[in-house]
């Protein structure tokens, strides 16, 4: 393996990927640096959380301050990270399967927490890493290797599931176009709350339908018009037909986060007072007595 | 000597665990030892709620089978118990609430003493969860205990739902008090009165312990998902979060429990998970994922009689080998067995320093019998324990500054490697759940995932001549006889053993694994007749026993019908061996 050096990333390029020449995580990869380097990131000063896919590959070609979870568990590790140290700004890269299959409680539960964290969701319709099943996200009818038939169940709506469930940011990009996507995720990142980013990523090789030209034919972005604070416009626009796709910010509020709302840490983060209290542990004792 | 057992029993929902709570305190307060066990179903109202609460000027290890005093609060308690009353015991039951027929059954050397709840209630007008106030006045001056100190104890109990309801209670419990005073002026033939000199001794669970033991140990992050015998620390916890600085999280699921846990261990802060056998079905894929990423965690295991939901309230010691073999892949594990109350705060600040230390999962056993049962505990044994918090191979911003090209998984003589966590200067890493490189990559390359799998197993060898500790002797070392055991039956072993002085000893694990195979062969080698007691079935101490020293333990006491052991049981069966 060989180390990019890329000048405008320095510091972010790990090893060169090993996707399929094509893929639509390249794209992802891209804005994300992007994005961290205008935000003044450096690879020690945040926390990046891998889940187990193509996507989740990323942990060997991002530079970051990292923890390569578990298929499905990368948002309880982030909320963990959060937890224990809510000054650092914690990201999760995270496949369609991993979050909105094997660990789709934790979506909802972290919304429903305004845990600050963000979610990046690379959203290829398939699991790419073991081959080419469907994900949840995959089209009424697909066809792939676990159902040859087409698949029966209708796709999960992450962007309505997230909305109702009380995520505070709520976004769509296409890792087809790198610009647009790197001023989604550094909104993401700079919102303080729960934010999600799903972001359509072409599986070249397993996902032949839902592919660049098919999306390119479909999404549109939100105008300047678009009022991203009202949650009925966010529904009505998170159930407009596939045959057009919004792209943006969709939804956006302001509620306190989880960490805002422990009293335990309003002054320092856990990290930052580590040690146990005697005196306090004394009193606790004589109410035994 | 003074040796009173008291059982109160009555329908869920009345106040019997508070009854019982109110009792052992009385008599901790008045200076004496006091070991308390309650039984009750899975259910919130209908069900039926026991609780034993034994007394002695003595310390106690554990509950008795037979009773002095039984307060019944409904007909049920007095069919069910009534058997288990001694020769000149005393049942306190309300007459007109309760069958004739059940009555008439009571054996002929047994003291009735009718109590007219429903009668006194009614004339007072006191609603009907004011019962075991009376019951307790009652069988306070049954028992000569002091009064003042069950209103001191009252008012405690109910100081924020203000004076009203306070002095109602109060009221309550009085009118019980002075009905047996007009009564049976005589009360019980044992008494406990308040002792001049009383020694300051704290009435606790074990959970409760635990949840101190975590706070003393520094730990600043609790994760939970409700599920007995281990919400009663998930409670207490959370009731003193704010306080200790601690953060407490009822998460989705015992997967996001453990994995919230793991992160937050991660990013450098203590943390710590509780659940019991169903739970920690759920997170045994994360104790993998702590292993291979070399993350520390704290993991509480109640245990209760499975499988799968089995019988939620009770207990059992089944979950010992599912641990040892839980999470899929080889690394290393450190399981600890409390024996008691003392030994739950110790072990449990020893579980984040061996965590810590070893940077791998650390399990602390218990089971419903020693999270849920109160034992009087003296305070100064547990307030002046001397330890330290050592987090190992933590390293300090200092420590990193001075290091050049910073590895997580730097392979070592110990096979621990210095930690670094996010957000530190020049310590670029990443805790890999992909076999990796020293340096935190992804791997598939046969040699150095070879020498990650020594790297990793090697913290065993390295606790095994460190910090691992034999089993521990207890009673006279030439007894003829060896009970083996581990955890919770500790108790009532030492139990049987004040009756049998002399005959048999106890070796007792509460070091669980890794188990040190040269030393612990010797000893069991050395011993001339061995007695297995576990609360399983199949003897699962027993078998790790054999697997590790290939020494069976011939005779077995296995109990395993959601009771815990009596010391009565453990008597007859030493006596058939002797
Ligand atoms: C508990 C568990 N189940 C199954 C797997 C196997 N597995 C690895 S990745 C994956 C699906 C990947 O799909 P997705 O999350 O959409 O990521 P992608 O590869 O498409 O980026 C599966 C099923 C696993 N690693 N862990
Ligand atoms: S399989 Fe699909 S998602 Fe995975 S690297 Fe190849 S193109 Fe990308
Ligand atoms: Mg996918």
């Amino acid at each position: 393996m060989n180390t990019v050096n890329n000048q405008k990333n320095a510091g972010f390029s790990g090893y060169f990927p090993t996707w399929c020449p094509g893929c639509g995580n390249f794209g992802i990869w891209a804005a994300l640096k992007t994005a961290f380097t205008n935000l003044s990131f450096t690879p020690e000063n945040f926390a990046v959380i891998f889940g187990i896919g193509c996507s989740g590959n990323m942990n060997d070609f991002l530079w970051a301050d990292s923890f390569h979870a578990l298929h499905g568990r990368a948002i309880p590790n982030a909320v963990g990270v959060k937890i224990a140290n809510h000054k650092l700004p914690v990201v999760a890269i995270v496949g369609d399967g991993d979050c909105y299959g094997e660990g789709g409680n934790h979506l909802m539960h972290a919304a429903r927490g305004n845990h600050d964290i963000t979610v990046i969701v690379h959203d290829n319709r398939v699991y790419g890493l073991t081959t080419g099943q469907v994900a949840p996200t995959a089209l009424k009818g697909f066809k792939a290797k676990s159902t040859p038939s087409g698949i029966i169940e209708v796709p999960l709506n992450p962007i309505a599931l997230a909305i109702t469930q009380g995520a505070t940011f709520v976004a769509q990009g296409f890792s087809g176009d790198i610009n647009h996507l790197v001023g989604l995720i550094e909104k993401g990142i700079k919102h303080k709350g729960f934010s999600l980013v799903n972001v359509f990523q072409p599986c070249v090789t397993f996902n032949s339908e839902n592919s660049y030209a098919w999306y390119r034919e479909k999404i549109y972005k939100l105008g300047e018009d678009y009022d991203s604070s009202d949650i009925n416009n966010a529904l009505a626009k998170s159930m407009e037909a596939e045959t057009k796709i919004p792209l943006g910010v969709i939804y956006e509020t302001d509620r306190s986060t989880y960490t805002d709302s422990l009293p335990q840490i309003t002054q320092k983060s856990l990290l930052e007072s580590l040690a146990p209290n005697l005196e306090i542990i004394a009193k606790l004792m004589d109410e035994f007595v | 000597m003074t040796d009173v057992t008291v059982k109160i029993g009555g329908e869920a929902g009345f106040g019997i665990m508070t009854t019982g709570l109110l009792m052992g305190k009385i008599a901790t307060r008045s200076g004496y030892h006091v070991f308390e066990y309650p039984e009750y179903p899975s259910l919130i109202r209908g069900g039926h709620n026991v609780v034993d609460i034994r007394i002695s000027d003595e310390k106690v290890y554990s509950q008795k089978q037979k009773v002095d005093v039984l307060v019944c609060l409904n007909e049920e308690t007095l069919k069910l118990h009534k058997d288990e009353i001694k020769i000149g015991g005393m049942i306190v039951i309300d007459n007109d609430k309760t069958d004739k027929s059940i009555i008439e059954k009571i054996p002929q050397n047994v003291t009735l003493v009718p109590l007219p709840f429903g009668q006194i209630l009614k004339d007072n007008a006191l609603p009907n969860v004011m019962l075991n106030n009376i019951a307790l006045g009652a069988l306070v001056y049954l028992l000569g205990a002091d009064f003042e100190i069950l209103k001191t104890l009252i008012s405690e109990n109910f100081a924020r739902k203000g004076e009203d309801i306070t002095s109602k209670n109060i009221t309550a419990s009085q009118y019980g008090y002075d009905y047996m005073k007009d009564k049976y002026s005589a009360g019980y033939n044992k008494k406990i009165p308040k002792m001049e000199k009383a020694e300051s001794r704290m009435y606790i669970t074990g959970n409760e312990m635990i949840g101190l033991g975590a706070i003393a140990a520094g730990c600043k992050f609790y994760c939970a998902y409700p599920m007995t015998p281990s919400s009663v620390l998930l409670h207490y916890l959370a009731a003193k979060g704010e306080k200790v600085g601690m953060v407490v999280k009822h998460a989705e699921d015992e997967i996001a429990v453990i994995n919230m846990a793991l992160g937050a261990s991660w990013a450098g802060v203590r943390s710590m998970v509780g659940t019991s056998g169903g739970g920690f079905a759920l997170m045994v894929e994360a104790v993998s994922l702590a292993g291979i990423t070399e993350t520390p965690i704290v993991v509480v295991m109640g245990q209760r009689p499975g499988p799968a939901t089995g019988m939620p309230t009770w207990t059992e010691q089944g979950d010992l080998l599912f641990v040892l073999h839980s999470g899929h892949g080889e690394f290393p594990k450190i399981i600890l067995a409390p024996g008691d109350m003392e030994e739950s705060y110790k072990l449990t600040l020893e579980a984040f320093n061996l965590a810590d230390k070893y940077q791998t999962p650390v399990f602390i056993m218990g089971d419903k019998y020693l999270q849920e049962g109160h034992e009087s505990v003296d305070r100064s044994s547990i307030s002046s324990y001397q330890f330290s918090i050592d987090r190992g191979k933590l390293l300090t911003q200092e420590q990193l500054d001075k290091i050049t090209d910073y590895k997580r998984y730097l392979i070592t003589d110990d096979g621990i490697s210095p930690r670094a966590i996010p957000g530190m200067r020049n310590s670029l890493h990443q805790a890999n759940s992909y076999e990796h490189r020293e340096d935190g990559h992804t791997t598939e390359e046969a040699f150095e995932r070879k020498v990650q799998v020594d790297k990793r197993n090697k913290k065993t060898a390295t606790f095994l001549s460190s910090d691992a500790k034999l089993p521990k002797f207890y009673g006279d070392a030439d007894a003829q006889l060896t009970l083996i055991s581990w955890g919770s039956m500790k108790g009532p072993i030492l139990e049987a053993m004040k009756e049998k002085e002399g005959k048999f000893n106890l070796l007792h694990f509460s070091y669980i694994w890794p188990l040190p195979k040269v030393k612990l062969t010797e000893i069991l080698a050395s011993l001339k007749n061995t007695l297995l007691v576990e609360n399983n079935s199949t003897g699962q101490l027993g078998q790790l026993i054999s697997m590790v020293t290939g020494i069976g333990i011939k005779n077995k006491l296995l109990k395993y019908d959601g009771r815990p052991i009596y010391p009565e049981e453990i008597i007859k069966e030493v006596d058939k061996l002797l």
